[in-house]
């Protein structure tokens, strides 16, 4: 299988991105693929954080394009799955510590080694952004339900597409199902509508996943958790499975739904 | 003729829209000419929009930096020059045209693209997208704007103060529309689902918002 170079950005931050990265890389791993993890939020790294491999860095990747240590050296292996790697980003460099031609080396260099490279990009459309895009075979565009989520997505599709990465591939984070049901947040199609790009994915809102980011143990670990059997979903369509995207709209309204948005209405 | 602050004034009805000639004659430096039309719009108060005006400045001659600045100050009256009219000294034609111009929108670029929030497009003539305008999202032209999709970023035509342009889209929810110096949104609060074709235009020196009709 040829390997993949997936960038995972969304322009505004704090929508999801690094957690993302990390569930998709775990769920990827635990289909028993080879996955590297690049975290290219230099200054602000925190993939580590949420993979709970903080305390095992020693060399990161400015390091590695600089040639102070070899790729191997700086890949941390994951605790949990043999197959995954994490390459973590350098906490006392910024933006410019890097260039996309060196990013794209170092991508084609992982390529050897992995069938998926997942790049987690930093919020932001400068540097840090044209850096984790440069090596990059596709995008996956994270957004929130929110508008001001949705028009940053927008822009962010616009310079991807500037980039010449087309196609790229849309998950909705944190959906609120109750909200969307009465009417108070954007729904898929209304997200849709404006991004006209494929959907690879809805997560739902879940609080465990705070539980699981602070505990450094992504969700796609734990059986229970909604939004990590949705990034489960989501790793087997980036393998190219056709799996159906669970309905979350307003139309699938139960009884009690209605019976609840009756009183609400008769208040 | 008619009389407006003393001075005499040409009326007559060309496609709609009034013409008035000013007659300038009467000044010698291009100052002098200046002050006497601001003076002449003072005091000829409102014209209705659409107003094209014919200068006759008798024996002087304009250069293009000064047609410019006649042309800039009529705008600030929010009426168009169509044409000036001068007198050369030892020509014995009484009256030549000295510059009629053609408007500058007469080529039209056409695209097919979805345009997303940061992206801008501007053409000096007339602009025609297949595709949607995303919020975000600007289409400027110098001439008319025709969007086969869904307006919703900002779209600005008449770029260089020409009242009479348009713009029209299949579903025209725009987030700020421009036409010449006219800046207008729409309506707070209101969320109406738009479900034909609409284009804006200035009508009495306001946009309004009209059915596409044929």
């Amino acid at each position: 299988m040829k390997s993949q170079v997936l960038v995972i950005t969304s322009g505004k931050g704090g929508v999801g991105k690094t957690t993302t990265t990390a569930n998709l890389g775990t769920a990827l791993a635990m289909m028993n693929h080879k996955v590297v993890l690049v975290d290219t939020d230099l200054g602000l790294r925190n993939l580590d954080v949420v993979m709970g491999l903080e305390n095992r860095i020693v060399f990161d990747i400015v390091d590695v394009v600089n040639g102070n240590c070899k790729i191997k050296q700086a890949l941390i292996r994951d605790k949990r799955f043999e197959g995954l790697c994490l390459l973590p980003a350098a906490q006392t460099k910024d933006k410019t510590a890097i260039t996309p031609h060196q990013m794209k080396n170092l991508t084609n260099e992982l390529r050897k080694e992995f069938d998926f490279i997942l790049v987690d990009c930093p919020a932001g459309i400068e540097q840090g952004f044209k850096n984790a895009i440069a090596g990059a075979d596709n995008a996956v565009v994270v957004a929130t339900p929110e508008v001001s989520s949705v028009r940053d997505a927008d822009r962010i599709v616009g310079l991807l597409e500037a980039a010449g990465l087309l196609g790229a591939r849309l998950i909705i984070n944190r959906l609120r199902t109750k909200m969307v049901k009465h009417g108070d947040m954007m729904d898929i199609d209304d997200i849709l509508d404006i991004l006209s790009i494929e959907l690879l994915g809805v997560v739902p809102e879940d609080e465990s996943i705070i539980v699981s980011t602070n505990r450094g143990e992504p969700a796609v670990l734990e059986n229970n958790s909604p939004a990590g059997a949705a990034y489960k979903r989501i790793a087997h369509r980036i393998t190219g499975e056709y799996l159906p995207i669970p309905v979350y709209d307003s139309n699938t309204e139960n009884f009690i739904d209605r019976f609840r948005r009756i009183l609400r209405l008769a208040k | 003729m008619i009389q407006i602050g003393g001075y005499q004034v040409q009326t007559g009805i060309i496609n709609g829209g009034a013409e008035k000639l000013i007659d300038l004659k009467a000044f010698y430096t291009f100052k002098e000419i200046k002050e006497g039309l601001a003076k002449k719009l003072t005091r000829a108060g409102e014209f209705t929009p659409g107003t094209q005006i014919i200068i006759d400045v008798g024996r002087r001659s304009l250069n293009n930096k000064q047609f410019q600045e006649i042309e800039d100050l009529l705008l600030d009256y929010g009426v168009h020059l169509k044409k000036i009219i001068a007198q050369q000294c030892n020509d014995l034609e009484e009256r030549s045209v000295l510059v009629e111009r053609m408007p500058y929108y007469t080529d039209t670029i056409m695209m097919s693209c979805h345009l997303r929030a940061g992206q801008r497009v501007f053409h000096k003539g007339n602009i025609a997208i297949l595709g949607d305008i995303n919020p975000g999202a600007e289409v400027i032209a110098g001439g008319n704007i025709m969007i086969m999709g869904s307006l919703k970023g900002i779209a600005h035509c008449g770029y260089y103060g020409d009242e009479s342009t348009i713009i029209a889209a299949y579903r025209l929810k725009p987030t700020q529309l421009r036409i010449a110096d006219h800046v207008t949104r729409p309506p707070e609060g209101e969320n109406e689902n738009v479900q034909e074709p609409e284009l804006a235009r200035i009508k009495l020196g306001k946009v309004v918002i009209e059915k596409l009709k044929n």
